[in-house]
């Protein structure tokens, strides 16, 4: 078996055996635009293949991205295009593509490897810490919204238990539609004079540095979304591009909320990142905003119901469950474990060790909706 | 010399949709003398490796004996047949049990069908003009085509033509049979989007007016009233812009997930049954939301069929709200008459007419999924104003296929990414997610997805005639 990092030549027929393995129908665009048109740019790509002869029996990816933290700006990994044959389980496959990806990550100073996973002991075997666990806000629009929820939540149920627990969810969510209509209605308020908020069809050059405002007000890191990553990941997404909608004061960005419309109908709240003068705009009203505009947009675009991400302790990310919680969102506690793995780059950060300092969004995703 | 203009014509348009759909190479070789326009008997004569097209075959009023080819990963439909030319020296060629072309030993190339006359009688509105009826708005109902008993209306007979003749004339470039194999396409079908902004708002006195006609319109047949109607007019009375003025931001939005662009037409001027019944304030509202990418066009109002004064005086109230964007339009109610029109929305600057459709059958009016320039028959003579007839409206699509909505987009789609071809589809803010219309209750977002499975690309009417003119 040969385990190496992957060949142009063999692109095409590592997604092919994703398409394989998953029922899928990827594209070698959106494939290309995962792992190769990324804005990391660097060749070889950290993307490892397993071949037995021309065969591909497994791969293991990683997606780099450039996160923030009070220290600046730095790579980190996300782990992803986990997959191994299944008539090659149990033969170490996953760990020595590991371990050339382990290398990848020294050699390109990558602070962390992070992921999310319903799998963990795999990664758990590799060292990886599992801190967290991707929790849901939702806000039901219709009951149509049920299967799509009920789907992604029970997934492992038996099939009696999965019926009662469809039943329950789909009353549950009729009876929430009412109150969040309600939460909403009452919530919308006329945005503050003196802000305006506008669609964003170009990534705003001020993005890199509204990052770095955010570390600076509510600590912590998260993803470094600058003008380029913003185009990459948003808006030339080949699966579905993003809405970013985007409060201003004047001409200067306060921050932006990013949502799109799934297969599935539903709704996603992609992003939201505030960053403003305290003294000056309440946060919390700035974010309340945009997810009211967030909530109506998606409603326009017929969407069932509307999904986000609520991950941790950290202070944004409460104010945002919170404000979300005012205005007809309910806090799910389910969802995949994070899976993090800090590389000797990443020691040193101030940021490393507690998962709470990290601010996550959906944009923490592959980008992929169906 | 009037008689090659009809000729001209066919070949002009068919290298414009060439130009559009297919490669650089196989556009020159359709221009080249590879491709010849003769009558029968001189075309029969020829022998010579070329395609010779015969134009003096009269068509018959209603299509003859009609025929599929497998092409392409697809099928093609062909009537009206051309004779084989006399002799044991001519071969039928197909993929199949009925021939597409007639083959001269020395390498000539017949079509077996009526190619130049089915093709200029459709672009330029034959059965039509061979009719007098007509429904009580004017209009040539699709009922009345003599293409509808044989299962034609929804071919795209230019596209199936342009398909076959390229593939023909690429592969005798190569001294080769052809070969029913597409390998000169330049890219995925294309989708133009359109939305006809006729109500932005649900409260305007007729709309609550057929509501309320609607929820006691039962008893006129002794069945019990329907009283969810009210509920539509209380709910409007609130909230008159819901589920159509935002609808249209949401439409807006949906496409930009998709990376799609569409034109909106706008309505205005008279007020009425059949006029505007929206706020002209709504209409500038929803003007400036519009971003640059996407088309702003006229919806002729039905009061200014042909009538100068009217058709003047909307057109410069729209000019006001957006100056220098109306050059394109389509009739409210398709309220249109290809032999009239095209000439009138000429004078006022209209380039690009999206008005040649069914309103209530989906269906190629002209058998093209495309753009073609339109023609004045009695003048003989091509105009400088191009159609790009419409496919799709959504209330026709779900009324007339129901549960099989989406299957038969995406089949027409899977169609046109054999052939090469541009779908056009109208979908009405108001029903585009509107619970008061259930049957196209997320079904604009299915067809996005469908666009998106075919790798479809997005123009705009004007775009795609922009680039016919920017390729020419």
């Amino acid at each position: 078996m040969l385990i190496d990092l992957v060949h142009p030549s063999d692109h095409a027929a590592c997604n092919e055996f994703h398409n394989r393995i998953h029922h899928d129908r990827r594209s070698m665009t959106q494939w290309r635009w995962e792992f190769v048109d990324n804005t990391h740019l660097q060749i070889p790509i950290p993307f490892v293949c397993a071949k037995d002869g021309d065969r591909v029996v497994g791969t293991q990816a990683f997606i780099p991205i450039r996160m923030i933290d009070r220290d600046g700006v730095y790579w980190t990994a996300k782990s992803e295009e986990t997959l191994v044959d299944p008539e090659y389980r149990g033969q170490q496959v996953f760990e020595k593509m590991y371990d050339l990806l382990f290398r990848y990550a020294e050699d390109h100073q990558f602070a962390f490897i992070w992921g999310f996973t319903p799998a963990v002991k795999a990664f758990t075997r590799l060292q990886f810490a599992t801190p967290g666990v991707t929790h849901q806000l939702f806000l039901p629009f219709s009951p149509r919204s049920a299967a799509p929820m009920i789907r992604k939540l029970s997934s492992g149920q038996t099939e009696k238990g999965g019926r009662l627990r469809a039943a329950a969810m789909r009353t549950a969510i009729a009876a929430a539609r009412v109150l969040s209509s309600v939460k909403i209605t009452l919530g919308r308020r006329r945005l503050p004079d003196g802000l305006i908020i506008r669609t964003m069809d170009e990534p705003d050059d001020q993005a890199g540095l509204l990052c770095e405002c955010f570390v600076k007000q509510w600590g912590g890191n998260t993803i470094y979304r600058d003008s380029r990553y913003l185009r990459w990941r948003l808006l030339e997404n080949p699966y579905v591009r993003s809405i970013v909608r985007a409060i201003y004061e004047g001409d200067r960005l306060l921050g932006w909320v990013a949502f799109t419309l799934g297969d599935d109908g539903v709704g996603y709240l992609v992003d939201l990142l505030v960053s403003c003068d305290p003294s000056r705009w309440n946060p919390g009203i700035l974010v309340k905003s945009l997810l009211v505009d967030a909530v109506f947009s998606t409603k326009n675009m017929g969407a069932t119901g509307l999904r986000g991400w609520s991950v941790n302790q950290h202070p944004f990310d409460r104010l945002v469950r919170s404000e979300a919680r005012k205005i007809g969102f309910y806090h799910i506690r389910r969802g995949h474990s994070v899976v993090l793995y800090i590389c000797s780059a990443g020691r040193n950060r101030s940021s490393s060790a507690n998962f709470d300092e990290w601010f996550v969004s959906r944009i923490y995703t592959e980008g992929v909706l169906s | 010399m009037t008689a090659t203009v009809p000729v001209q014509y066919v070949r002009t348009q068919l290298i414009n949709h060439a130009r559009l759909f297919f490669t650089d190479v196989a556009v020159k070789i359709l221009q080249s003398d590879a491709v010849k326009f003769l009558p029968y008997a001189d075309a029969a004569a020829v022998r010579a490796p070329a395609i010779v097209i015969p134009t003096d075959i009269p068509i018959p009023p209603s299509p003859q004996s009609r025929w599929r080819v497998p092409f392409n990963g697809t099928e093609l439909t062909l009537w009206n047949p051309v004779p084989r030319p006399s002799g044991d020296t001519w071969s039928a060629v197909s993929s199949g049990s009925a021939p597409a072309w007639y083959q001269h030993n020395s390498g000539t190339l017949m079509p077996a069908w009526n190619l130049f006359g089915n093709l200029f009688d459709l672009l330029t509105f034959g059965e039509e003009f061979r009719s007098n009826q007509r429904d009580r708005h004017g209009r040539f109902d699709w009922r009345f085509s003599p293409r509808l008993s044989p299962g034609l209306l929804t071919v795209p007979a230019v596209n199936e033509a342009v398909a076959l003749l390229a593939d023909a004339s690429v592969s005798l470039s190569r001294s080769k049979p052809p070969s029913f194999i597409l390998d000169c396409l330049s890219g995925p079908p294309v989708v133009v989007l359109s939305h006809d902004c006729d109500l932005l708002t649900g409260n305007d006195f007729i709309t609550q007016a057929v509501r309320l006609y609607r929820t006691f319109q039962p008893l006129t047949r002794f069945r019990l009233p329907r009283p969810g109607n009210l509920w539509w007019i209380v709910r409007n009375a609130v909230t008159p812009r819901r589920y159509y003025f935002d609808n249209v931001t949401g439409m807006l939005d949906i496409e930009r997930c998709f990376r799609f662009t569409s034109t909106l037409y706008l309505l205005n001027g008279a007020k009425g049954r059949f006029g505007a019944r929206s706020p002209l304030a709504e209409t500038r509202r929803l003007a400036k939301l519009v971003p640059p990418a996407w088309e702003i066009g006229m919806h002729y109002n039905y009061n200014t069929f042909l009538d100068p004064s009217a058709f003047s005086s909307q057109l410069d109230q729209l000019k006001q709200i957006v100056p220098n964007r109306i050059i394109s339009g389509r009739a409210h109610y398709l309220h249109f008459d290809p032999f009239r029109s095209f000439s009138f929305l000429q004078q006022y600057g209209i380039c690009t007419d999206e008005s040649s459709g069914w309103p209530d059958y989906v269906g190629f009016r002209n058998g093209i999924a495309g753009c073609f320039q339109a023609y004045d028959l009695k003048q003989n003579t091509p105009l400088d104003i191009w159609e790009v007839p419409l496919t799709i409206v959504e209330n026709a699509l779900a009324n007339q296929h129901g549960a099989e909505s989406l299957p038969v987009v995406e089949n027409l789609l899977r169609h046109l990414r054999s052939i090469g071809g541009a779908l056009t589809i109208l979908f009405h803010p108001g029903r585009f997610h509107n619970p008061e219309s259930p049957r196209t209750l997320f079904l604009y977002h299915e067809i996005l997805k469908a666009g998106r499975r075919v790798e479809a690309t997005s123009l705009t009417a004007r775009q795609l005639v922009d680039r016919i003119r920017d390729l020419s």
